[in-house]
């Protein structure tokens, strides 16, 4: 158990000092595309994670994200929709048996259409919230919306990769 | 009251959500204008380190770059020593008069982090009150403008650039005056308004700083005119630039303070008192 948690906390600081150090310091197209993958740590947590749990890490890691990033309460309030919405996803997502029990969510188990799904909505709903509170203006809306897509694309893409490189034990049979 | 702790025991979730997101909210909103105020006082010795570590590598990795730059900056500073220049006759010396008295002092000083893709960009210094630098100081880079002092902790300090949806500053553009603002997007454009319809802008001219207030000397670079609109009605040109700092390598800056702000502001204050007016 103890294990879980260590293993968990040291994702979401990993994930949290690659995005400030790394991530963020990449501009694509003026900035147009501009990937959050520290939320991969919110997606990652294991299925039985109890709700409340995960609001309270989804906060932790949007206030630490705003540390270092700025403004206070931005990343904050896009991660708190995010792990208010991460339980919900799951629940509309579960497969008929139910999930297994210890079992965290990655393609080898849940296989690449189940994961696209799961991380697209979720990434979507995290990235319009982000985006649409730092601009808050509706002029650019579509400047925004293209913003917005291009970035979830380019998130998806680097969690997609990233459990490719990192958990390569097995690759699931789809 | 037991339907009360019932339903809050049904909806905690859903309560628990709301609290938090009311609390985030809060926080956005309240520190909107300032909200790196918050980010120095709170953090910056924390996360302060971490992106001095942070920047610490990524320079040595372009060490090559910061030498070509460097020896550029010194071969145009030895062109100005004195020995360079022939005397042909004392009364016409080109010789660079150091015998005025000193209004700018430059501090040096080091970016370590820098955002450039947001609507509200800042760059951090690793010099801070301490230091010597202090609020709405002007930042330069080599010869070309990079921004304003925002605010300070003991050893870090926050910079406003131009690329802020926020950032104003007068500009001169061939003799005329207008406003230098950024509307967002690319970090390599901004716009400059006010600058009348008669005025005869091309493609290419030098944007440079007035020297008006106490930010920045006069005739720092800020960019050169790359379009200028010609169809608008309105009877000012909408001009875009193209910025002549670079904000993705921006590296070394110079932070300048003006040494006779309040002799010029004492005089101009007393002036307004004989005048009976108020200067914004």
């Amino acid at each position: 158990m103890a294990l879980i948690v260590l293993n968990n906390l040291l994702r979401i600081l990993f994930l949290i000092l690659l995005q400030a150090l790394v991530v963020s310091k990449i501009l694509l197209l003026d900035g147009l595309i501009l990937p959050w993958i520290y939320i991969f740590a919110i997606l990652m947590l294991p299925f039985e994670t109890p709700r409340w749990l995960v609001l309270v890490i989804a906060f932790g890691t949007g206030l630490v994200m705003d540390y270092f990033t700025g403004p206070m309460g931005l990343h904050t309030t896009a991660c708190v929709v995010l792990g208010y919405m991460q339980p919900l996803i799951q629940r509309l997502l579960a497969p008929r048996e139910g999930y297994e029990i210890n079992e965290r969510p990655t393609i080898q188990k849940m296989g690449l259409p189940w994961y696209l799904t799961y991380g697209t909505i979720l990434t979507l709903i995290h990235h319009v919230v982000l985006f649409f509170l730092e601009v808050l203006r509706l002029h650019d809306f579509f400047y925004t919306l293209i913003h917005v897509l291009l970035s979830v694309m380019a998130t998806m893409v680097l969690m997609v990769l990233g459990q490719y490189l990192i958990y390569n034990s097995k690759p699931a049979d789809l | 009251m037991r339907n009360i702790l019932a339903l809050i025991q049904r909806f905690y979730v859903t309560l628990a959500f709301m609290g938090l997101l009311a609390l985030s909210l809060f926080m956005l909103f309240s520190s909107n204008n300032y909200h790196r105020s918050a980010f120095v006082e709170h953090s910056s010795d924390l996360v302060g380190k971490v992106y001095n570590q942070r920047d610490k590598l990524a320079q040595y990795l372009r060490l090559g770059e910061i030498n070509d730059h460097l020896a550029l900056e010194n071969a145009r500073l030895r062109a100005r020593l004195p020995e360079n220049y022939l005397l042909r006759d004392t009364s016409t010396g080109d010789m660079l008069d150091t015998a005025g008295v000193l209004r700018y002092r430059f501090r040096p000083a080091r970016v370590i982090n820098a955002t450039i893709n947001r609507d509200m960009n800042y760059l951090t210094l690793d010099r801070g009150s301490e230091q010597g630098i202090q609020k709405d100081m002007g930042v330069i880079a080599g010869q070309s403008v990079v921004g304003i002092v925002t605010s300070t902790s003991d050893n870090f300090s926050i910079v406003m650039p131009v690329i802020h949806s926020n950032f104003r500053t007068p500009v001169r553009i061939k003799g005329f005056f207008g406003q230098l603002t950024w509307p967002g997007g690319s970090p390599q454009r901004a716009q400059v308004d006010d600058i009348p319809k008669h005025a005869r802008i091309m493609p290419g001219d030098t944007v440079t700083t007035t020297g008006f207030g106490f930010t920045f000397p006069a005739g720092q670079l800020i960019g050169f005119v790359e379009e200028v609109d010609m169809l608008s009605k309105e009877s000012f040109h909408v001009i875009t630039i193209r910025l002549s700092t670079d904000y993705r390598k921006v590296n070394y800056v110079e932070v300048i303070s003006d040494l006779m702000r309040q002799e010029i502001e004492t005089l101009q204050l007393r002036q307004d008192s004989i005048d009976g007016t108020d200067r914004p």
